[in-house]
């Protein structure tokens, strides 16, 4: 959590003289529904339910005293037996709203919160999901590999709470950019000619070139074709060519590159998608980055996971997903992770309520944006009734629940937007032409799995796996690939950000424009990086070049200062 | 004089209202608690940032959609480089796959028969992540 929590003066003498132990009262009062739900219920006895000391009433709110245990309902501001008792009680000022378990102040008048209680409240729902046999749940075989706890105790760690970790450094690839002057061109930018319908392929290798991680590895030699080229026995490694393609961008020469070679390449490497006709720009990504995988992989790792690969695809581009099953019945929920190398996300076509405020026109529908699409893949689904799912639990096939957050952020974080919609019913595919607003500085905090799940358990103070993760959630965007037209005759145009400036990608065409240009064009493929720690918002993408080794593959720059 | 009947509907709907109006005040309150929680932990997102960019992306997409802005709309005349180009791609190169020179802006369809890819050339060919035998 970002925010210091500073204890009203009531809450503070409240601990100081009772300490913690009257927090724990709550538990006898707190009973977990399904899904490890935030509303707690009351039941101490079933034959029992709490009635208001004074008129033996149980409706309205009802309070119970932290200090003396004793109840008060709260009906109207006219009835309002709890602020009875804290005036005739002197000192007993602290009471807890037992339906929603949260502390109240009844000299402040506003709900306080408290690590402490939280945790006390988080104990008792912990133990409350699903009441089957803790020592016998097990992660899929499989998943364990990836190394992550899976199961009941894995989100809460242990049960004890951690010092909040903050971010760390983190983000190592991210440059310190020189100030470069705008009259001085960004080096690598350089127009792609289009070899015939190729536009998806330059679209996507435009934002290749400028994707931090990816560009360092290449531009400091990381991948040596000399090398490469003695050991392999079948002669075909398309990061050889990618190599090619960065040292004659970078190169200083400005005019159009024919990417020729890469093409060659890729089609011998992908046959079934190798034909003169439009492909689909993030098919042609993920492809190039199976290619290099599959090449680099093999030479690099003894993980078949793509988990913990080393290939600079994966270093680059791969995350790990996290899907959450849970049983509706008993509310025990079945945990897996997934790598990706990419996000791709539905258009929610729920209008975001403020720009439905703010609609200009009464015929304006509203504004679809990047983050409520996030928001859409992260929401709760429930999954329909003709799939249930068998729950190892309770033991028996109930409807669940599924909910998607990220376990792991990439330093590249590539967004997918499906505009492309194949209905095999129809065996017909139409573009959804639809405008998706999307930020230039993008918080994943609210995606990430700490988040999701904390939020599951109503958002209490506790300490959830992954909190103190070492990668910042501030991404910032680099690239941005529009598709415009049709679906089969569309065009595909790279917008790239370097130095604040951003650069109109056009196959051979390089224009400079404005932000505004960017922020009304229809994203398909949107690139972000991510930021470091202590970074502001709209610091320089730079560009610097690290001195490194083999230096021969790389010509010096012109028209650069 | 009301029938019973009636004394019983008009209690039956008042108590019907009466726990209605206890739920409704119940979901209300669940409501706005869970809603202060997440305002006092710091939880929520930026709203002022959020609605910031929403309208830049109106403003954007107002001054794009205006006729009277011809910079966006316009075609290309030269680039920042000061070069032009040609529609289709005038750079030749000598195709790897046959050695013949061809035209940059022809090159894909060119490879494709070369190749003896692609939906008019031979049968589909089996996937190979390694096509080392593709080659002549």
């Amino acid at each position: 959590m970002s925010t210091t929590l500073n204890p009203c003066k009531h809450l503070s003498d409240y601990k100081l003289r009772y300490g913690v132990k009257g927090f724990s009262l709550i538990q006898k009062w707190v009973k977990s529904g399904p899904y490890g739900k935030t509303k707690t219920q009351m039941e101490r006895s079933k034959s029992e339910i709490p009635r208001c000391s004074f008129c033996c009433g149980y409706e309205g709110r009802l309070y119970m005293c932290l200090i003396c245990s004793s109840m008060s309902c709260s009906l109207s501001s006219e009835s309002n037996h709890a602020l009875l008792h804290t005036q005739t009680q002197i000192g007993h000022e602290i009471g807890v709203d037992l339906q929603r378990s949260e502390l109240y102040c009844f000299s402040c008048a506003d709900q306080v919160y408290d690590p402490d209680f939280d945790r006390a409240v988080m104990c008792e729902q912990i133990l409350g999901l699903g009441n089957g046999n803790l020592d016998g749940i097990r992660s899929n075989g499989k998943r364990k590999r990836l190394g992550f706890e899976v199961g009941l105790n894995s989100d809460f760690k242990n049960l004890k709470r951690v010092g909040g970790g903050g971010g760390g450094g983190g983000g190592g690839e991210w440059d310190h950019g020189r100030r470069i002057s705008k009259s001085c061109f960004p080096v690598g930018l350089r127009g792609l000619n289009n070899l015939g319908n190729t536009c998806f392929m330059n679209s996507v290798l435009q934002a290749l070139l400028h994707a931090p991680p990816f560009r360092n590895y290449f531009l400091s030699g990381r991948h040596n074709r000399d090398s490469c080229r003695k050991t392999a026995a079948d002669r075909l490694c398309l990061s050889c060519d990618i190599d090619i393609v960065f040292s004659a961008v970078f190169s200083g020469d400005r005019a159009p590159y024919s990417p020729a070679q890469f093409l060659y390449s890729w089609w011998r490497l992908s046959e079934n998608l190798a034909c003169y006709e439009q492909q689909d720009a993030h098919e042609f990504f993920m492809s190039v980055l199976d290619r290099i995988h599959e090449k680099e992989g093999k030479t690099r790792n003894t993980n078949k996971d793509n988990g913990d690969c080393h290939c600079v695809a994966h270093r680059a581009f791969s995350g790990l997903l996290r899907s959450d099953v849970t049983c509706t019945t008993c509310g025990f929920t079945s945990t897996t992770y997934d790598p990706c190398v990419d996000i791709s996300l539905d258009f929610n076509t729920t209008v975001d309520h403020f720009a439905a405020n703010k609609a200009q026109k009464s015929t304006e529908t509203g504004v679809s944006t990047l983050t409520s699409c996030l928001d859409l893949f992260t929401r709760p689904e429930k999954l329909g009734s003709d799939q249930k799912l068998y729950c190892q639990n309770c033991q028996g096939r109930h409807e669940s629940v599924k909910q998607m957050s990220i376990r792991r952020l990439p330093l590249v974080l590539c967004l997918h937007v499906k505009r492309f919609e194949h209905s095999l019913a129809r065996k017909a595919s139409r573009k959804i032409d639809r405008h998706l607003q999307f930020p230039f500085s993008l918080d994943m905090t609210p995606y990430v799995s700490s988040s999701i799940v904390r939020k599951r358990f109503g958002n209490r103070i506790f300490a959830f796996e992954g909190d103190e993760s070492e990668i910042s959630t501030n991404f910032e965007v680099f690239a941005v690939i529009t598709h415009s037209g049709m679906l089969e005759s569309g065009h595909y145009m790279t917008y790239l950000r370097l130095n604040e400036q951003w650069y109109k990608c056009d196959d051979a065409w390089i224009t400079e424009v404005d932000d505004e240009v960017v922020r009304a064009s229809q994203i398909y493929l949107a690139f972000y990086v991510q930021k470091p720690n202590g970074h502001k918002a709209g610091e320089d993408v730079g560009c610097h070049l690290r001195s490194s080794v083999s230096s021969d593959s790389f010509v010096s720059i012109a028209g650069c200062c | 004089m009301s029938a019973p009947d009636e004394n019983n509907k008009s209690s039956h709907t008042q108590l019907a209202s009466h726990f209605f109006s206890e739920l409704l005040d119940s979901v209300i309150m669940d409501v706005a608690s869970e809603s202060h929680r997440i305002a006092r932990l710091g939880l929520d997102r930026n709203l002022d940032d959020e609605e910031e960019e929403l309208r830049l992306s109106a403003q954007a997409r107002a001054r794009l959609a205006d006729p009277s802005n011809s910079e966006a709309n316009s075609k290309y005349v030269v680039d920042i480089f000061g070069q032009t180009h040609p529609p289709v791609a005038s750079e030749i190169f000598d195709c790897m796959n046959c050695g013949r020179s061809i035209v940059a802006g022809r090159f894909a369809p060119h490879l494709e028969k070369c190749m003896g890819k692609g939906r008019k050339a031979r049968v589909k060919a089996t996937r190979s992540s390694t096509a080392a035998a593709q080659n002549r």
